[in-house]
C-alpha cells in the first residue's frame, strides 16, 4: 500500500470525526477566501479607475484617508499640465451619493471639453456638450437598473438631468455611475475649483517612472497612482481591508488549529499502540512524524478544499443583491486561493505539532503495552 | 552462517522498572550463536520477555552490554534501522494494524527499506505463500483465525530478510494444533534461512523444539543449556 494511501485510511476510520474537523477548518477557509476575494475585487476596480479614460496614471492628495476625500485644485492641475512630458492632464471631481435603488452612485465630474481626450466609449447618444450643465452619461448598468435611456432624464441631487449618452468602460464603479460637467458637480458639491483625482496621460516615450518620480519630488503633497500597490499605499480603507484579512487569517489558523489539534490528540491517543507497534517493527521517528503530519495536512487540505469552493458559491450568491453588484465585479485570483491553502497547512502544522511530538517520543515497548 | 560466530552476545543486563523497585533483569548473560534455534523459559515474571525486547532493542538496559552480531546496541545511533532490518519481532499478541489487509500488514516493516509499491507488495505476496497465506492477502486480520494471525506476523517478522528472528510466547495464545503450525513454521524458516531463532516460551513442549533451551529466574539466566555437537544439529532425513 502506497504511504499516502495508508495516511488516507487512517483518516477513513473515524469518518464522521474526519469530516466534522474538515468542516470547522473549511469554515475559516472560506472566511479568508470569501474576504480575500472581496477585497482583491475592490482594489481591482479601484485600480481600474486609476488607469479610467486611457490614463498613463493618476494622481491624488498625498496621505488622505480614502481616495475619494483627496482634494486637489485647478492650480494644482495647471502645473502638472506643465510638465513637459505631459500630453494631457485631465481633472475629476469624484463624488458618491444614492441614486433610485443604488446607494453608491458613482459620479465623476469632467469637463465636457476633456471627454475628447478621456477614453469614454459611447454605446448610444453622444458626449457632454460644452458649456452644458444639466446632462449626464450614464453608464450601462445604472442606465439598465434605473431604466433609464438616452432622452429620460433623471434627478440627482434635487436638480433634473437629461441622460444625453449611455457609455460602458467595463468598470463597474464607471459603469454603475454617471458623468457629468465638473462645474456642476463642483457646485453642487460646494467644492468649487476642487477635484478629487488627476489623470495622466503621458507624451510617447516618457519615462512614466522618471516622469512621476519627478511630480512627487516636485509636489510632496501629491501621490501618483499607477498600480494597485500604489493606491493601497495611500489609501486607507484598502489598508484597513488588508489589516481585517491579515486578523482573520490569524483567527482562522488559532481556531482551526485547536480544533485539528483536539483531532489529533485524540487520534495519536488511541492509536497509542498501533505507533508502537510500527516503532516495533522499524519505524524511524520521522516516518511516524510524516504519518501524523500527512494526516494532519491532508485533513486541512480537505477542509481548504471545501472552504474554497464554499467561498466561491458565496461570493456568487452575494451578487444576487443589485446594491453589491453596482462597485463589486469578482475577480478570482490564483493568490487568493493560494492563501487560503497556506492557512490549512499553518492549522495543520500548528494542531499536529503537540500529537506529532507525542506520537514520535513513544518508547516502542511502553507504546505496545499502552492499554 | 557460521555457528562458531556469536551472534547475539547479552552480558551482565540489569533492567528495572518502576524507578528500581522491580527488578525485570538481574545480571542477565546469554550467547546464542548464528544460525542457531534457543529457546528461553522460565515462570512468569522470570525476566525472559524484557531479555528478548531489550535485544530487540524495543527498550534500553539500565546496564550491561548486549552486542549483536558484532555491535553494540548502546553505540548504534539508529535503532530503527536496526528493528527493520536485522532482527524480526514475532510477539504472543500478533500486533497486527486491525484495519490493513495481511498483505498490508507484511508490507509495514518495508516501507523502511527503499522498495517500491510494486516491489513490497511482490515480497509480501511471497512471504505470505511462504508461511501458507497467498490467498489470504487481502483479508484483514479481524477476519482470520489466531494461528493465520501469528503466520502473518511471522511474515511480517520476515519482512526486510533479518538474521535474527525473535519470538515472544508466539504459540501462548493458540490452540495446540495451530500452535505446532507456528511452531513448525518457525523452524522451517530458521533452517531454510540459516537465520537464528531466540524463542521465549513457558512451555516445556514448546522449548523441547529448540536446539538449545536456556533457562532463567529472578531476572538471570540460571541455565545457560548445551549447544548441540555439530553432528547431532544436522536435521533427521524427512523432517
Amino acid at each position: 500500500m502506497p504511504f499516502f494511501m495508508l495516511i488516507v485510511r487512517n483518516l477513513l476510520r473515524q469518518r464522521i470525526r474526519s469530516l466534522l474537523t474538515a468542516l470547522g477548518i473549511s469554515i475559516g477557509i472560506t472566511t479568508v477566501v470569501a474576504l480575500g476575494v472581496v477585497t482583491h475585487s475592490v482594489k481591482a476596480t479601484a485600480a481600474e479607475i486609476l488607469r479610467a479614460g486611457g490614463a498613463d496614471f493618476a494622481i491624488g492628495q498625498s496621505g488622505s484617508s480614502d481616495l475619494t476625500f483627496s482634494t486637489l485644485t485647478s492650480e494644482q492641475l495647471g502645473e502638472i499640465e506643465a510638465y513637459p512630458g505631459v500630453e494631457h492632464a485631465i481633472g475629476v471631481l469624484m463624488v458618491i451619493s444614492p441614486l433610485g435603488s443604488n446607494p453608491y452612485f458613482v459620479q465623476l465630474g469632467i469637463e465636457p471639453a476633456d471627454l475628447a481626450h478621456f477614453e469614454v466609449p459611447l454605446l448610444e447618444g453622444r458626449a457632454l456638450a460644452a458649456g452644458a450643465t444639466d446632462e449626464i452619461l450614464l453608464g450601462r448598468e445604472a442606465s439598465r437598473q434605473l431604466g433609464k435611456g438616452v432622452g429620460d432624464t433623471v434627478e440627482l441631487r434635487d436638480r433634473r438631468f437629461t441622460v444625453v449618452g449611455i457609455y460602458r468602460t467595463g468598470n463597474v464603479w464607471e459603469d454603475g455611475g454617471g458623468m457629468l460637467p465638473l462645474a456642476t458637480v463642483q457646485e453642487y458639491e460646494r467644492k468649487r475649483g476642487l477635484m478629487t483625482l488627476i489623470y495622466v496621460r503621458a507624451k510617447p516615450g516618457i519615462d512614466l517612472a522618471q516622469l512621476t518620480a519627478r511630480i512627487e519630488q516636485d509636489h510632496p503633497e501629491l501621490a501618483t497612482l499607477r498600480t494597485l500597490s500604489d493606491y493601497s499605499d495611500v489609501d486607507q480603507g484598502m489598508q484597513l481591508m488588508d489589516a481585517l484579512n491579515l486578523a482573520i487569517s490569524f483567527l482562522a489558523v488559532f481556531i482551526g488549529g485547536i480544533g485539528v489539534m483536539n483531532t489529533m490528540v485524540m487520534s495519536v491517543f488511541e492509536r497509542t499502540r498501533e505507533i508502537g507497534i510500527l516503532r516495533a517493527v522499524g519505524w524511524r521517528q520521522r516516518r511516524v512524524l510524516q504519518m501524523v503530519l500527512g494526516e494532519s495536512i491532508l485533513l486541512c487540505v480537505i477542509g481548504a478544499l471545501i472552504g474554497s469552493t464554499l467561498a466561491v458559491i458565496f461570493t456568487r450568491v452575494i451578487l444576487i443583491f443589485p446594491v453589491v453588484r453596482s462597485f463589486l465585479a469578482l475577480e478570482y485570483t490564483p493568490d487568493v486561493f493560494i492563501r487560503g491553502l497556506a492557512v490549512g497547512v499553518a492549522v495543520a502544522l500548528l494542531g499536529a505539532l503537540y500529537p506529532a511530538i507525542r506520537a514520535v517520543r513513544l518508547s516502542p515497548i511502553q507504546a505496545i503495552r499502552y492499554e | 552462517m557460521n555457528r562458531d560466530r556469536i551472534a547475539i552476545d547479552v552480558q551482565d543486563v540489569v533492567k528495572t522498572y518502576e524507578e528500581g523497585r522491580i527488578h525485570a533483569l538481574n545480571g542477565a548473560t546469554l550467547q546464542v550463536s548464528e544460525g542457531e534455534f534457543v529457546a528461553i523459559t522460565g515462570p512468569s515474571g522470570c525476566g525472559k520477555s524484557t531479555l528478548l525486547h531489550l535485544i530487540g532493542a524495543l527498550d534500553r538496559p539500565d546496564s550491561g552490554r548486549i552486542v549483536v552480531n558484532g555491535v553494540d546496541l548502546a553505540h548504534m545511533r539508529d535503532l530503527s534501522h536496526y528493528r527493520s532490518h536485522r532482527v524480526g519481532l514475532v510477539f504472543q499478541l500478533h500486533n497486527l494494524l486491525p484495519t490493513l489487509s495481511a498483505s498490508a500488514n507484511v508490507q509495514l516493516p518495508m516501507y523502511e527499506a527503499q522498495l517500491s509499491f510494486w516491489e513490497r507488495r511482490a515480497k509480501a505476496q511471497r512471504l505470505l505463500e511462504a508461511v501458507g497465506l497467498a490467498d489470504r492477502a487481502a483479508t484483514p486480520p479481524t477476519k482470520l483465525s489466531g494461528g493465520e494471525r501469528q503466520r502473518v506476523a511471522i511474515a511480517r517478522a520476515l519482512a526486510n530478510d533479518p538474521p535474527i528472528l525473535l519470538a515472544d510466547e508466539p504459540t501462548g495464545n493458540l490452540d495446540s494444533k495451530s500452535g505446532q503450525l507456528v511452531l513448525d513454521l518457525l523452524r522451517r524458516i530458521q533452517r531454510e534461512r540459516g537465520v537464528t531463532l531466540v524463542l521465549v516460551t513457558h512451555d516445556a513442549q514448546i522449548a523441547s523444539a529448540a536446539e538449545r533451551i536456556v533457562r532463567m529466574l529472578d531476572g538471570r539466566v540460571v541455565d545457560a543449556g548445551v549447544a548441540p555437537t555439530k553432528a547431532a544439529r544436522l536435521p533427521a532425513e524427512g523432517e
